[in-house]
């Protein structure tokens, strides 16, 4: 910025830094007389015992204070006169007394508290800071993590996201370290992320899924795993615009706030905890099949090492067509099932870390440290392992290539929150992770496990023990690593001059240092290329900067007796770097594994900046304390936008009303609250930071035979390119019933996309060198509801029984596509009154009209036009959970079933089984169903070839997590000095139940995606299971 | 009390918030969102700039002749020789064996890369002449060689696409859309961009003279293409029989893709008498297409064996226009004269010449060296033997697809009008099914972008 600007913009915000500082300055003496104090303490009503970290407000002022852990507090500078003041507590119903405050003295208000496990005074944390839930007119979902954690098999972020919220859907990964993909109500984008953004301790947090440079065919790294669940305290999940809002630009998609462990006053408190489990594979893997064959030339005559073979539509050919042929007979191999030659183990797990919390009421800490290590279920074969230690005569096989999937993971954090002064609290937030991840070539990749298990021969003695081209030897001897070393840190301060205005800053950074390595030894890896056979090596570096700074006041008038008014401004910054070095060489001596050592060697770099400015202004009334309506604008210009395009507004406006509180609602005894709400809201989605420009790029020519520098077009660039801009009108309302032991919530939602930004292909005739071009040109609707029904259906002292049932259902259609053409995949189709990322194919049908127990191409009938299948995503999630207590509730048994329907999934594993590599019962073998055989010959015979029937119901029922938890007698825990202890067996993934005929419905060969894309079960790993048995101890 | 102050600060307070919203459209005048993308190069201004625009389309003639780098966008040389007689699929996807089965299926997504990059070297190739016009004007024969380039582009899209083939360009950042035109006309635009290179490239430097004749031979090939062979080899007399000109590779500009996708990872396989109706590229043992036999190709589930050309290594150059070609295009015209005994001795006097042979890489297998032809009697048989000579000399530079379509062009229109079964592989294909009726490349799908493009006008060849 030149000095000129600088003295410009200075000159210029003067008169605003002059009414701030009026409006914040210190009050007078005379007015400081007119104060008082109040003062009590908080205990819970049933046991009389005090409750710390209790929540203490003063309503219609600033005033907010948390008790310590005696359950104490004290309130000053509280105005004269008539003062409601409010506790409240997790797991407990919300108390208030209105008492009369003098000048200068100290007024003594105790509450006692009854336990609720459902309120409307639950806390959340919104955009503006802590707000009671019944404030808010959107649904958001508060998830405790912390008692999750400790009695559920949740291993990472993902684990904690599945089938959680209603809305939310999380497709896992089957690997070991693997992301999965998140996407809360529906697909809203047709060319950006899908992915919502993450808020950690009031900071952005570097989220992308499909986080590494290097592929490996399948599921790779998301940096939202980076985060260790064991740290978080609860996260809450802003699902839409209408919530979203004032989170600005990026938002559109949700946002997933995460709020850390924190210390509360008393003394420290340390807790262990350690576990240790075990990963198996229970699927059912595909069988290879061969129909074998005898002729007279090599190309009619099966051999174990040829391909030869007779499938069956030859069978039922006339002898005299050249196509007959006779099967000799039919041979099935499974190499997943034979224990010599799979690459299905068992992995392992191990977790261990301690955290501690405590303080005083000036300053509070939080401590954590852990360390895991899993290793994935993925091993080299005891054939291979054999063959490799003769082949290189070597005792053991390098532990890297026998266990290809792993992940060292450690993380330290600590939190220390200090109230500065009755006015000033001051907190700082910081987390330095570690984590070294090992990654196996799997899936969608030729020179991967699934790609040559999956594609095998239908006979062990092809020279491959069963494998098609290439051998687990070979392909786990390619090593793919990341390690990553990242800092999230923030600071917050909450400044409260008056006892009506607030002002809270919080600033942060979050940095990720990721580095990536391919590594190939000189004749180690599947010989596909010569790059492979002589070796390679490439390393990546990548540093992520994520800076956030965020600063909001907030003025709480009482303006008259039942009027509350909540005035909020505030501001953002927020800046993302990426910035990448890499290298790569080949041609590598033997032994050698690094880059220098290749005899070619290259070199890339790679950096891009965005940049997003915005400010906000929010307007709450409160009308006794029972109605609340807000409205708000938030404006935002970022660095992506086109040049004719200079800032983005998102208004919203929301009702939320606790009817039950009115005088002329029914005072039914089984009624214990009731809320409807409502709310119609903005946010937006940026495209990517040089989407907008029109540049060339520079790459290496080789000219007349000499190395030279070029340039060649790369983007036309779009100068009048905006953000999209989502809009979303929800309505709902919940109550709680049954003397607060039932709680239920329904919400609907419709949310349009308008300008959608579609990757519009350019036409190739213009020469371009970007193949698409961003323009803000259609619209996506998602609309749905939502539901939870949770209940303590047995609350007695000695047994218990609570369970929990979210639902979703989601329609998703593209409403405009702007006049842009459909864009059309081979199985997918992105059409106007369609949902996005569709199964479109020709539909066939079959008939064995001879009735000889073949389908052959005449016995079938292939549409001439493609017609729409269904949904890739699921429209319904269900997911029920039931907690049993037991023995006075020392042990604890908790089931999640995990239902996922109304969807298609193409079944892309058989579908090229069945095509090119041959070895699927439907081609092969007679006792085959005929639908197996009718989409094998629709496939590969028919005039116009269809994947129609590879194209399945994915809907599953799943049991998702089971645990039981036995709370150790006190005495064992005593003799651990300790002051309870706990230890709870736990599975993932235990049971399901589908039609679907691949392995599993879940897998999924792009399950990191972030935007839309091929959604196929495409040579896929399924979900493994995960067995785990986990210590906690409390000191 | 906080009462007392809640109008006059409430006010204060919306005002600062406010304007808090209104200053964003300032921000960038303020620098708040500048940032440094050092990936980009926004602008070209200078005459070095120039040149590497110009060396930035010969990477792209490089791209969508005998491609760059790995598995795809593949090349046209590559990918139609698919759907002639030259390769055969030897891969899992399906875009590959849909082109080698002739299926006419625009959304095939194979056909959007070779296209667009077609049309790269039209569009970067204008934009360098600019560039060069502006910034760095001599040697003229730079300009040259970007007309040269153009016109190449323009007489391989008419040759391998349909009837109705769209020219669009970018003026600033509005794209402009072209109508579709006949391929007809994009020989005769290739005619004209060659004209102007020769027009242009009048230095007595041996690189004027190396654009010269690539133009001359773009101009012959335009010409024969539209039957007007006289003319056609009038326009290559001048051109050398030694002359080639080549697209070049190394490590760090990429490497040489059909060697990639052919020798290496055998995706593809050289065919050999394709479907009984193709040439006998292997089994002919002809010293021209040196090569090497055996093993499974990648798509191990169908018992084809790998043929890989033995021409072009990791990092060879692929000559795309040459003085052999020359000296074919002044054959065809002398036979098409009728002076068969001329026209016979022309195509000897190449194949006895072995230093005209493709090189052979090591551990590679060559043909002995060729004697001469006998004349089959019938203009029939010559024209079968001049094709066949064509498409051994030119083997996988791009030229046979063309060769088959004029083969079955009708004869008004400058063809030969061959039945199709005669000259392309039918009947049962390999791995199911019938073969297709595609006789040349469909625009594709994605071009349907373009408002003014619905589908190819027609399929005519």
């Amino acid at each position: 910025m030149s000095l000129s600007r600088l003295r410009f913009a200075i000159r210029h915000s003067l008169p605003a830094v002059a009414v701030l500082v009026g409006l914040t300055g210190w009050l007078p003496a005379a007015v400081r007389a007119q104060q008082g104090t109040v003062a009590g303490r908080v205990t819970d009503q049933a046991s009389g015992q005090p409750l710390g970290g209790a929540r203490v407000t003063v309503a219609g002022t600033s005033l907010i204070t948390q008790t310590n852990a005696d359950g104490r507090y004290t309130v000053s500078r509280v105005p004269i006169g008539q003062a409601t003041v409010r506790a409240n507590a997790v797991g407990f119903g919300a108390q208030s007394r209105t008492v009369t405050v003098n000048a200068g003295e100290t007024t003594v208000v105790d509450l006692a508290l009854t336990l609720a496990p459902y309120s409307l005074e639950e806390v959340v944390v919104t955009s503006t800071g802590d707000q009671a839930k019944k404030e808010v007119g959107n649904a958001i979902t508060t998830i405790r993590a912390d008692s999750l954690v400790a009695t559920r098999p949740i291993t990472n972020m993902n684990d904690l996201l599945v089938a959680k919220v209603a809305g939310v859907q999380l497709l896992p990964s089957p690997l070991t370290g693997g992301g999965g993909r998140v996407r809360i109500r529906g697909t809203t984008s047709l060319s950006l992320s899908n992915e919502p953004v993450y808020i950690i301790d009031g900071i952005r947090m570097e989220s992308a899924v499909g986080s590494s440079s290097i592929g490996i065919g399948g599921t790779i790294p998301s940096r939202v795993n980076d985060i260790n669940p064991e740290e978080i305290e609860s996260f809450e999940v802003v699902r839409g615009p209408s919530a979203s809002t004032l989170y600005g630009t990026d938002a559109a998609n949700g946002v997933i706030v995460i709020k850390t462990k924190r210390g509360r006053p008393g003394p420290a408190q340390w807790s262990f905890y350690t576990e240790g489990g075990i990963i198996k594979d229970y699927n059912t893997w595909p069988t290879a099949y061969r129909g074998w064959r005898t002729g007279a030339t090599g190309s009619t005559n099966s051999l174990p090492t040829n391909g030869v073979q007779c499938i069956l539509t030859q069978t039922a050919r006339a002898p005299t067509d050249p196509q007959f042929c006779r099967q000799d007979s039919v041979t099935a191999y499974n190499v997943f099932e034979d224990p010599d030659a799979s690459a299905l183990g068992t992995g392992y797990r191990g977790q261990v870390g301690v955290q501690v919390s405590g303080g005083a009421e000036t300053a509070r800490y939080f401590f954590a440290g852990e360390v895991s290590d899993e290793r994935g279920l993925l091993r080299m074969p005891p054939a291979f392992y054999s063959k490799l230690t003769t082949a290189r005569q070597i005792s053991d096989v390098p532990y890297d290539q026998y266990r290809p999937n792993a992940r060292k993971y450690s993380s330290l954090r600590a939190n220390v929150n200090a109230s500065l002064s009755p006015r000033l609290d001051a907190g700082i937030s910081t987390a330095f992770i570690t984590s070294t991840q090992r990654l196996p070539q799997t899936d969608n990749n030729t020179t991967g496990l699934l790609s040559n298990g999956f594609g095998g021969p239908g006979n062990k003695n092809n020279g491959r023990l069963g494998y098609r081209l290439y051998t687990p030897d070979q392909f786990f001897s390619e090593t793919v690593n990341q390690d990553i070393n990242r800092f999230i840190g923030s600071g917050t301060l909450d400044w409260r001059p008056t006892n009506w205005l607030t002002g809270r800053t919080v600033a942060g950074i979050d940095y990720t240092g990721r580095v990536d390595q391919d590594l190939c030894r000189r004749d180690q890896c599947a010989p596909i290329d010569s790059v492979a056979i002589t070796g390679n090596k490439t390393d990546n570096r990548t540093f992520f900067f994520d800076y956030t700074l965020n600063a909001d006041a907030t003025a709480t008038f009482q303006l008259n007796p039942t009027l509350v008014s909540k005035t909020t401004v505030g501001a953002q910054y927020f800046k993302s770097i990426f910035d990448r070095n890499g290298a790569f060489s080949y041609n590598l001596p033997p032994g050698a594994t690094q880059v220098g050592a290749g005899a070619v060697q290259s070199t890339g770099s790679s950096r891009s900046e965005a940049k997003t400015v915005g400010a906000f202004v929010q307007q709450e009334l409160a009308f006794r304390d029972r109605l609340f309506v807000t409205a708000a604008l938030r404006a935002d210009d970022n660095s992506a936008f086109g040049a004719n395009y200079k800032a983005v507004y998102y208004p919203k406006a929301s009702v939320s009303w606790v009817i039950s509180d009115e005088p002329f609602f029914p005072r039914w005894s089984w009624i214990n609250s009731v809320r409807v709400r409502g709310a119609l809201g903005f946010s937006g989605n940026h495209p990517g930071s040089t989407d907008a420009l029109k540049f060339y790029a520079p790459k290496p020519a080789n000219v007349d035979n000499a190395d030279a520098a070029s340039l060649v077009d790369s983007a036309i660039g779009n100068p009048n390119l905006k953000p999209e801009r989502a809009r979303e009108i929800e309505l709902g309302g919940e109550a709680t019933l049954l003397a607060s032991r039932l709680h239920v919530d329904f919400t609907y939602y419709n949310k349009r996309t308008k300008d959608a930004l579609i990757a519009r292909t350019v036409a190739p005739s213009v020469g371009s060198g970007n193949v698409t071009r961003f323009e803000n040109l259609g619209a996506v609707v998602n609309r749905g509801v939502e539901f939870l029904v949770e209940g303590q259906l047995i609350t007695k002292p000695s047994i218990g029984w609570d369970a929990t049932v979210t639902g979703s259902y989601n329609t998703n259609f593209i409403a405009d596509m702007g006049g842009v053409p459909p864009i059309i995949g081979t199985t997918m189709e992105e059409r106007q009154g369609y949902p996005i990322d569709g199964y479109w194919q020709r539909a066939y049908t079959y008939s064995d009209l001879d009735g000889n127990g073949i389908i052959t191409a005449n016995e079938i009938t292939v549409a001439d036009s493609m017609t729409f299948v269904g949904y890739s995503q699921p429209r319904w999630e269900v997911a029920f959970t039931n907690g049993i207590d037991l023995f006075n509730r020392k042990v604890r048994i908790v089931g999640m079933f995990d239902l996922k329907a109304g969807h298609y999934l193409l079944n892309g594993t058989d579908r090229i089984r069945c095509q090119s590599r041959n070895n699927c019962r439907g081609l092969v073998d007679p006792s085959a169903p005929l639908w197996e055989q009718a989409r094998v010959v629709a496939l590969r015979e028919s005039g116009t070839t269809t994947q129609f029937g590879f194209m399945e119901k994915a809907d599953f029922i799943r049991l998702r997590e089971a645990s039981i938890t036995y709370e150790l007698p006190l005495q064992w825990a005593r003799a651990m000095r300790a002051s309870q202890a706990s230890v709870t067996l736990a599975g993932r993934n235990l049971w399901k139940s589908t039609s679907y005929s691949g392995v599993d419905p879940e897998s999924n060969y792009i399950t990191n995606s972030a935007s839309t894309g091929s959604v196929n079960d495409f040579q896929t790993q399924p979900p493994p299971t995960y067995w785990t048995f986990r210590l906690n101890v409390t000191f | 009390m906080a009462r007392s102050h809640w109008p006059r600060s409430l006010r204060a307070l919306s005002v600062i918030g406010l304007a808090a919203l209104l200053p964003l459209h300032g921000c960038n005048s303020l620098g708040l969102l500048d940032v440094t993308n050092p990936d980009i190069i926004p602008t070209v201004n200078s005459a070095s700039g120039a040149i590497a625009l110009k060396n930035g389309v010969v990477l792209r003639l490089a791209q969508v002749t005998a491609g760059i780098g790995g598995n795809g966008p593949d090349n046209l040389f590559i990918y139609g020789g698919l759907l002639a007689d030259e390769y055969r699929s030897g891969d899992t996807f399906v875009q590959r064996n849909d082109m080698d089965q002739r299926r006419w299926d625009p959304t095939n997504t194979f056909l959007a890369g070779p296209f667009r990059d077609l049309n790269r070297v039209r569009a970067a190739g204008a934009t360098a002449i600019t560039a060069l016009r502006q910034y760095s004007p001599a040697p003229s024969s730079n300009i040259g060689l970007m007309f040269a380039f153009i016109g190449f582009a323009d007489n391989l899209a008419g040759e391998y696409y349909c009837n109705g083939i769209p020219l669009s360009s970018v003026v600033g950042t509005t794209i402009v859309y072209g109508d579709p035109v006949p391929y007809d006309s994009l020989f005769g635009l290739a005619i004209a961009n060659a004209d102007s290179a020769v027009a242009i490239a009048t230095g007595t430097d041996s690189v004027s003279a190396r654009v010269r004749q690539l133009a001359w031979v773009v101009k012959g090939r335009a010409l024969l293409n539209r039957g007007q062979f006289a003319a056609a080899a009038a326009a290559v007399a001048l051109v050398s029989t030694s002359f080639h000109y080549d697209v070049s590779f190394s490590s760090n500009a990429g490497q040489n893709e059909i060697w990639n996708l052919n020798t290496s990872i055998k995706r593809y396989t050289v065919a050999d008498t394709e479907a009984n109706v193709g040439l006998p590229f292997v089994s002919a043992n002809d010293p021209r297409v040196p090569r090497a036999t055996g093993g499974p190709v990648f798509d191990s589930a169908f018992p084809i064996t790998s043929n890989r050309e033995g021409i072009w290594g990791q990092f060879s150059s692929v000559a795309i226009a040459s003085g052999i070609e020359a000296r074919l295009i002044e054959a065809e015209a002398t036979l098409q004269a009728g002076d068969a005994a001329t026209w016979l001795t022309d195509l000897n006097v190449l194949r006895t010449n072995p230093s005209l042979y493709a090189p052979i890489q090591s551990g590679y297998t060559r043909g002995p060296t060729l004697g001469n032809l006998t004349d089959p009697g019938s203009f029939d048989g010559r024209v079968n033997v001049m094709f066949y000579e064509r498409a051994f000399w030119l083997f996988s530079t791009g030229h046979r697809l063309g060769d088959m379509r004029r083969l079955v062009r009708p004869t008004a229109q400058g063809g030969y009008a061959r039945p199709v079964n005669t000259v392309y592989p039918n009947g049962i294909f390999i791995k199911g099914g019938l073969y297709g009726d595609a006789l040349m490349m469909p625009v594709p799908f994605d071009e349907e972008n373009n408002p003014k493009f619905a589908h190819c006008t027609d399929r005519n060849p």
